[in-house]
């Protein structure tokens, strides 16, 4: 491992050996950071004092030579120049989607998961009974007094106060700075068991593989950024009313045409907030005398806009589409309950990539179904969209499928895109529908021009933009708040027409090419399928699809979650990890779920899996059947690794 | 034939070995646990004693078993409403169901509604350009106090963005709980002298996630009769039991609160959790509630309050806390305290501020803060500039009071039109004044109305269609003269009482007294103009 001082001098004489070759450092902010020029090379270092981080994360370990060029942070976006360290994201054509066979542990450790779990109930119990007698005053709160009833009863709280408290140093992390590939902790700490936390004061940056920057968006400098600053100085930070009562900009328009192109739709709207694209927008599609059916593992916002819409909701048991085929031969053979009369519609709700689980819905089977139930179908892609697909599109661009065969795409711009808010994408009738009928359009303020100058920017760089050069001022016209284009675009999945974004959107070549784009989308691929199978091959039990980006390592025990946590957060590289359990997972899977990003380096995944692989061993985790290898024979077997033909769901 | 036969045994000569070993190792082991012994013995001599009873015992079992697995198959098949089907037709049916499409495209009017959209080039601010090409006067923005293009705000936002990035890129739970954050709750609660705060990613999901964060079912919402649309779908996600008082009465809310506990008292109901809720400055007409009175009614009666100020919240009081600061109650007498970050300080968002176990249980219980990203941290440093600029300019505020004064001075005087809004009220609504004033009188018997059913029993009447057609053509006459003003956008058929239509200005701080004058100067002319010819 390099330290920082030779590092430095590497970066110095290449810098060196630029100058050398005549190219200045530009000083316009909006080109000074772009990959085709050489910057001084120490902006990629930041230097934060305070900052307690160790070398690995601040450095590469390999310094630059003086053909490579690096202009991202490396704290933010990893440096990675090694050109087999890719892969590109794509189901192979023409095979069927394999089942996902979720691999079950020994019957030991589902035993010694139940009784921990009774183990805590029991002293939960007993613990809230003694204090009851002894410290009343804490159990105020709790029970009726002044003719109050308590906001939770006791019992309603158990769960909280006497489970997850125990582990609550593991959630809700206070952090600082950028989201990318390493994030800054503030440092906390609990003298009374969780109950309360104080700052030390201390700041330490660690490995980030939480956060859901699939792409490395999370970006303070690069050629996004500095869009977003100019917009700030166009635009100020805020729209300032709905969308439908004078919070229309332009650039909200730009943002739906270019998110339409991106997704390959007709038309698409944005709405300011993730959660509420969902609880806000599925109402305005179904209602009373229609069927939801939905996927048991949902994600909340949907349940929640469902719940809104007053439609009746069946759920079928998660991806398992003959549960589906027999839940729809019986809905629509029995029509509506009681009445039976036909129902008005049936929309099927499932997401692309399931959140905890890292499962990949299957597409194609959902099509055949289509073809044969006439239902609609509606894709939830907030973790997929960017992150799926040989072109960063989704799960339709993973599987090779017409993206207008599905009705309804839904996506998120938090994920992938370093942004907020979502989206959803259909033919234009329906997009229009839900223009005039969905709650966030007339009563929710509009999304804020800094994020949508994001979403363009990451967007339109994923895309690269056609003509390459534009010529300044030729936007195309916005008639009514809709783009009216000029040339004739590329089809699917093509550039973006360079008159749909704004015209004082100064992008960098790199971006504009599209090189950036392809680069951080195969690095993704690279790096989701080494973790995942990495993990497989050191023996821990995983779940979800190689080419997710989400890749849960199944825990099992309670009390090893907290500590696969503290351990990972104690290694000698600090890594920061998120660990889920009931009632986001069933009881007895709890796991530690990984957010892989373009960020980070090959050798940032050795990191992880080094600790993992010492943690495995420690808090005996290592229960999948199947070939091991060693640690030393992954890392130095990488590519081979994830290039190998699929065995997991065979 | 025979030889057959001997083959077949040979063949399964293995098995019977295996089942005679397997029937060993059961015994063995079944001996082997302790207590095991006990129970042969209990089931040998059972059977002796009386074999029906060993017949009864298993069948008991059978049937236990049989009801344990009869909850996890679904209710609906032993339904008497389901019918047995072949498969030939099922198949028949499938085939034969028609869907309904998925969305019918726009009629030619709705296609207008949403064409008379108007589209912002630019920066929002109070002198915005159109896509026209037009620079307008803009009162539709929710730009009470002006910060809208802060040059001080964007120098902060410009350098958190280089400090932060843009996204935070994960849930508060999962390392998006970043630093400005906290201190945007931190200033929010401190500004509004309560506990804590807690901060939602967008304005409208606030209310309608807190609300079903503290209502579950069984519990008690006694709400007014003119909340805006979150609340209701709050109120709708609860579940509980609601009952509605008329609209901004307080001697309703009063009569409503005895008669529930009046009922409980007699069907000697448990202890529940009872909420009120409504709004400070309402979203659909600009009423303000007295808030004291309010406070007052909610502690008699033991309710707890949940009060949406999101128009409130930086458009009244000295530096623009809202009613609290108006009325001078302390607003740790409001239980749950909703605000709008998006609307009050002119960045993105919301807010419930309250007692630290308020907040402490929404951040595990509220779906919209568990389940949702965090919003951009610059937009929470931008909102944190605005409660500073805010707490240090007074005359933010009084500009603002002035400006609506100004306003209202030159349209209260016109006859054509109703203004229900409250005078301080930044949110100036104007309905057509009907001519024949069916509006205020009550037809009935003067009898309260029914509590369960959020119609009153006098409703008014007014014709939705002609009435929005008309104030679009004083919209759009405004608009010709340089005056951008809207109707109050409505979602017709999905909200629970129908709003009459209005037009609905907004004032901004950010104006010149001369620019108020001329602006309600051309929409008392537009005013006139439309509504001079209806008659």
């Amino acid at each position: 491992m390099s330290t920082a001082a030779s590092y430095l001098s590497a970066v110095k004489a290449a810098d060196a050996r630029a100058r050398a070759r005549g190219e200045t450092p530009v000083a316009t902010p909006a080109l000074s950071f772009s990959s085709s020029v050489t910057t001084s090379s120490e902006d990629t270092i930041l230097d934060d004092g305070e900052v307690v981080s160790s070398d690995a994360l601040s450095y590469p370990t390999i310094p630059p030579t003086s053909e490579q060029v690096f202009s991202t942070v490396h704290t933010e976006f990893g440096h990675c120049a090694n050109a087999e360290y890719r892969y590109t994201s794509q189901h192979p054509a023409g095979t069927p989607v394999k089942p996902h066979i979720e691999q079950d542990p020994p019957y030991y450790v589902l035993f010694t998961t139940y009784v921990s779990y009774i183990i805590l109930i029991l002293f939960g119990h007993v613990r809230d009974f003694t204090r009851k007698y002894f410290n009343p005053g804490e159990f105020k709160h709790l029970i009726p007094h002044d003719g109050y009833a308590p906001i939770t009863s006791d019992f309603d709280s158990f769960y909280t106060r006497r489970l997850k408290a125990r582990i609550d140093d593991c959630f809700s992390y206070p952090v600082t700075g950028v989201a990318g590939r390493t994030i800054v902790l503030n440092e906390r700490k609990s003298k009374d068991y969780n109950r309360t936390f104080y700052s030390t004061g201390r700041k330490v940056r660690a490995l980030n593989i939480s956060s859901y920057n699939y792409l490395g968006f999370a970006q303070a400098r690069g050629g996004c950024a500095d869009a977003v600053e100019e917009s700030i100085r166009r635009y100020g930070v805020s729209a300032c009313g709905t969308r439908l009562e004078g919070g229309s900009l332009d650039l909200h328009a730009q943002a739906e045409a270019l998110v339409a192109r991106f997704i390959g739709q007709e038309d698409a709207l944005i709405c300011s907030m993730g959660f509420a694209t969902n609880s806000t927008i599925i109402p305005a599609l179904v209602g009373k005398g229609c069927l939801v059916v939905s996927d048991e593992l949902n994600h909340a916002s949907i349940r929640f806009g469902v719940r809104l819409s007053g439609a009746n909701v069946r759920m079928f048991k998660h991806n398992d589409m003959n549960a589906l085929e027999d839940l729809l031969k019986e809905a629509i053979s029995q029509g509506q309950p009681k009445t039976h009369r036909p129902w008005k519609k049936i929309l099927i709700i499932v997401e692309g990539l399931f959140s905890m689980e890292g499962t990949m819905t299957n597409l194609p089977v959902l099509l055949e179904l289509k073809k044969k139930y006439k239902f609609y179908l509606f894709i939830d892609e907030a973790h997929s969209v960017g992150a799926l697909g040989p072109h960063g599109r989704g799960v339709a661009d993973y599987f090779g499928v017409d993206p207008r065969s599905i009705d309804i795409l839904m996506g998120t711009f938090t994920k992938s895109f370093g942004a907020a808010g979502g989206y959803i994408s259909g033919s234009k009738a329906v997009v229009d529908r839900i223009r005039v009928r969905s709650h966030s359009h007339a009563y929710a303020e509009a999304m804020t021009p800094p994020v949508l100058t994001q979403i363009i920017a990451s967007m339109a760089s994923i895309m690269g933009v056609a003509p390459a050069l534009p010529t300044h001022g030729s936007t195309g016209t916005i008639t009514k708040g809709r783009i009216v284009e000029q040339e004739s675009p590329e089809p699917y999945p093509g550039r973006a027409p360079a008159s749909i974004l704004p015209s004082w959107m100064d992008l960098p070549p790199a971006m504009r090419e599209g090189t950036e784009g392809r680069d951080r989308l195969r690095r993704l691929a690279f790096n989701s399928r080494y973790l995942s199978r990495a993990l497989e091959k050191l023996g821990f039990i995983v779940y979800g699809h190689d080419d997710s980006p989400i890749v849960p390592l199944l825990i099992f025990n309670p009390g090893k979650m907290a500590l696969f946590h503290r351990l990972m957060l104690q290694s000698n590289t600090p890594i920061v990890i998120v660990v889920v359990a009931y009632p986001a997972t069933p009881l007895v899977t709890s796991r530690v779920r990984f957010c892989v990003s373009a960020a980070h380096t090959k050798a940032d995944i050795d990191v992880v899996l080094k600790a993992c692989d010492w943690i495995g061993d420690v808090l005996d985790l290592k229960h999948a059947p199947g070939e091991r290898w060693s640690l030393e024979k992954i890392t130095s077997n990488a590519v081979e690794l994830v290039r190998m033909e699929s065995q997991k769901h065979a | 034939m025979s030889s057959a036969m001997a083959s077949t045994s040979a063949n399964l000569e293995p098995l019977f070995s295996f089942l005679s070993t397997s029937y060993a190792t059961l015994e063995q082991t079944f001996n082997r646990i302790p207590g095991s012994a006990v129970i042969a013995r209990y089931v040998k001599s059972s059977h002796q004693n009386d074999p029906g009873r060993t017949l009864l015992e298993l069948f008991l079992a059978a049937f236990a078993i049989w009801t344990l697995l009869q909850s996890r198959t679904r209710a609906d098949k032993d339904d008497r409403h389901f019918i047995k089907f072949t498969e030939k037709e099922i198949d028949e049916l499938v085939n034969e169901w028609t869907p309904e499409p998925l969305a019918e495209p726009l009629s030619p009017e709705e296609q207008k509604e949403l064409e008379s959209v108007p589209v912002i080039v630019g920066a929002q601010g109070p002198r915005p350009k159109l896509n026209t090409g037009k620079t307008v006067l803009n009162f539709t923005g929710t730009n009470f106090t002006g910060l809208a293009g802060n040059e001080g705000i964007k120098e902060k936002a410009i350098e958190t963005l280089r400090k932060y990035g843009l996204g935070s890129c994960g849930p508060p739970g999962f390392y998006g709980t970043v630093d400005v954050h906290v201190q945007l709750e931190h200033d929010i609660a401190d500004f509004l002298g309560t506990e804590d705060a807690i901060l939602y990613a967008q304005g409208y999901s606030t209310i309608s996630s807190v609300i079903p964060a503290f209502a579950k079912r069984g519990d008690i919402i006694v709400a007014d009769r003119g909340v805006n649309f979150a609340i209701q779908k709050g109120i709708q996600i609860s579940r509980s039991t609601v009952r509605w008082f008329d609209h901004n009465d307080l001697k309703s809310l009063e009569d409503v609160l005895q008669g529930i506990a009046k009922e409980r008292k007699k069907k000697k109901a448990p202890l529940t959790k009872m909420f009120i809720v409504t709004e400070g400055i309402f979203e659909k007409d600009g009423v303000m509630t007295d808030l004291p009175k309010l406070i007052e009614l909610k502690y008699k009666y033991k309710y707890r309050l949940i009060l949406d100020e999101s128009i409130s919240f930086g458009s009244v009081g000295r530096t623009g806390r809202g009613l609290t600061e108006l009325f001078n109650v302390p607003a740790s007498q409001v239980d749950m305290l909703v605000g709008s970050v998006a609307n009050g300080l002119a960045s993105c968002g919301g807010f419930c501020a309250g007692s630290k176990y308020v907040v402490y249980h929404q951040r595990i219980n509220s779906s919209a803060f568990v389940f949702s990203a965090s919003m951009p941290p610059l937009l929470s440093v931008s909102a944190s500039e605005g409660v500073n600029i805010l707490r240090n300019t007074p005359s933010i505020l009084s500009t603002l009071q002035e400006n609506i004064r100004t306003v209202r001075g030159i349209l209260d005087k016109l006859d054509c039109i109703t203004i229900p809004s409250h005078p301080a009220s930044a949110m100036i609504h104007i309905y057509i004044r009907t001519p024949t004033p069916t509006l205020q009188i009550p037809t009935g018997s003067g009898k309260p109305s029914n509590p369960t059913s959020i119609h009153p029993r006098d409703p008014p009447t007014f014709d939705i269609e002609t009435e929005e057609r008309l104030l679009q053509d004083v919209v759009d006459e405004a608009l010709a003269q340089g005056v951008l003003i809207t109707r109050a956008r409505r979602l017709r058929g999905q909200e629970m009482v129908e709003a009459r239509p209005s037009i609905r200005l907004a004032v901004s701080a950010a104006f010149s007294k001369k620019e108020c004058e001329k602006a309600a100067n051309v929409v008392k002319a537009a005013l006139v103009k439309v509504l001079g010819k209806r008659r």
